[in-house]
């Protein structure tokens, strides 16, 4: 508990980042979705209206969520993997270190929805709600996990650049046959039937839990990994 | 990691370690270890020196556990303390904040840690900055603060990287005094460095050369 609130603490002290968490998923709902409905055209993709905005909502939290979790296990690697040595163990740590970074992924997911809740009119705000959060566990686990093995900040935020841009163009709604890697796939599926007023079937949510299950698990998995003892 | 006979704390036996360089297709191996052994008993105060790159810094890490070796054995206590050359701390974390962390890392009582924590920020005389946060720190308090968390459980085995770097004299001096204060109460300390002017404190003085320790 000290160290999750500890880690809590450490993320809260850095404004700027909280204010970018708060102000790219905003201004992008707000600014970006006829873009990437024409966007969307040019690629094959039938996403427009609502829809459009309601992706742009799920995209922008994933961004700024993977953007961070990649910088917060990163930048606190050397001194994370310091405190597993000296008694904390990896696995604890790696849970304080995800858990306070959750923080980060609801915030970012927050600012999405309610941009998106000004700027539609969606049926299920809930069901939204539910897969914009998804984006932004699923991309914060991608962080960390580019974080916990990556070494060179350039490097790491280029590959969750790589991820997310992989993700985007070949996912629902841009893309003509969505591809199956897709990592946030059922994660768009329901966002983008939120925004088309419909409702997504149960299979849908399963399998969306399922893959945000995933992503954290392995996120929890990489960190522990890489913060063992090699002795 | 296998716990040491009770005359040595630290026993580091054939140790070898190669970095690899490269693309796969034109993969070239360095050796910075090539059957590196040394011995730290307790109340020992022991130094490892050698040139820069001379491999100091791996063995360290090797002995703590951040870098696997590839041969060789190590043999040291479970209750170790660790300064590593660049300070490892958290900079949006204050000095108290840190302490807390390694105290319950640690698996210290809150009355222990206390009382452990004071001695400490006494005996480096960085009391005032108990609230303030790593970021805000001069790079001799960071360093302060480094050692001091290395400390605080009062380990059997004490490991230095150039813990001094960025000490004023002043500081440089009650290190040495620390260290042997400590070594007195039967600590086992290995101070690693580049430079070891203080030759006469020293119980055994290792140089590492040619990936190899020998006693200088």
């Amino acid at each position: 508990m000290t160290r999750t609130l500890a880690f809590t603490r450490e993320q809260l002290r850095a404004p700027f980042a909280l204010a970018l968490l708060i102000a790219v998923p905003a201004l992008f709902v707000a600014a970006a979705a006829g873009v990437l409905a024409d966007f969307a055209r040019a690629l094959g993709g039938g996403l427009a209206g609502d829809a459009a905005a309601s992706l742009g909502a799920g995209w922008a939290a994933a961004f700024i969520a993977g953007s961070l979790g990649f910088f917060q296990a990163a930048s606190s690697r050397g001194a994370d993997r310091r405190l597993a040595l000296a008694g904390a163990g990896p696995g604890r740590v790696a849970a304080s270190r995800i858990l306070a970074s959750l923080a980060l992924a609801v915030v970012a997911a927050a600012a999405g929805f309610i941009a998106l809740q000004l700027r539609a009119d969606i049926v299920h705000p809930w069901h939204a709600a539910a897969a914009v959060l998804a984006f932004a566990l699923i991309y914060l686990s991608v962080g960390v996990v580019i974080g916990s093995v990556v070494d060179g900040a350039l490097e790491g935020s280029l590959a969750v650049a790589f991820v997310f841009l992989l993700d985007v163009f070949s996912g629902p709604g841009m893309a003509e046959s969505p591809a199956p890697y897709s990592v946030s796939r059922k994660a768009a599926d329901v966002l983008i039937a939120s925004g088309l007023g419909e409702a997504s079937p149960g299979a849908d949510w399963l399998k969306l839990g399922a893959a945000v299950t995933i992503a954290l698990a392995a996120a929890l998995a990489v960190f522990a990994y890489s913060a063992r003892s090699r002795l | 990691m296998t716990e040491v006979a009770v005359d040595t704390v630290l026993s580091v036996e054939g140790v070898t370690k190669a970095f690899g360089h490269g693309p796969p297709w034109h993969r070239r191996s360095v050796e910075v270890l090539r059957g590196a052994t040394l011995q730290v008993n307790p109340g020992e105060l022991v130094g490892l020196v050698g040139e820069n790159g001379s491999g100091k810094s791996v063995l360290m890490k090797i002995v703590v556990g951040l870098l696997a070796r590839d041969g060789g054995t190590v043999q040291r206590p479970e209750r170790l303390g660790y300064c590593p050359q660049q300070p490892l701390l958290w900079d949006k974390l204050t000095v108290a904040e840190h302490f807390e962390l390694f105290a319950e890392a640690y698996d210290l009582d809150g009355a222990a840690a206390a009382a452990s924590r004071d001695g400490l920020i006494e005996e480096l005389q960085f009391v005032k900055y108990l609230d303030y946060r790593v970021e805000d720190l001069s790079g001799g308090t960071r360093q302060k603060l480094n050692l001091a968390l290395a400390l605080l459980h009062d380990p059997q085995l004490l490991l230095l990287d150039e813990p001094y770097s960025g000490f004023d004299w002043e500081t440089y001096l009650r290190f040495w005094e620390m260290a042997e204060e400590r070594r007195s109460r039967g600590m086992g300390i290995l101070v690693v460095s580049h430079l070891l002017a203080e030759r006469e404190r020293l119980t055994r003085v290792y140089e590492l050369r040619d990936g190899r320790c020998e006693v200088a």
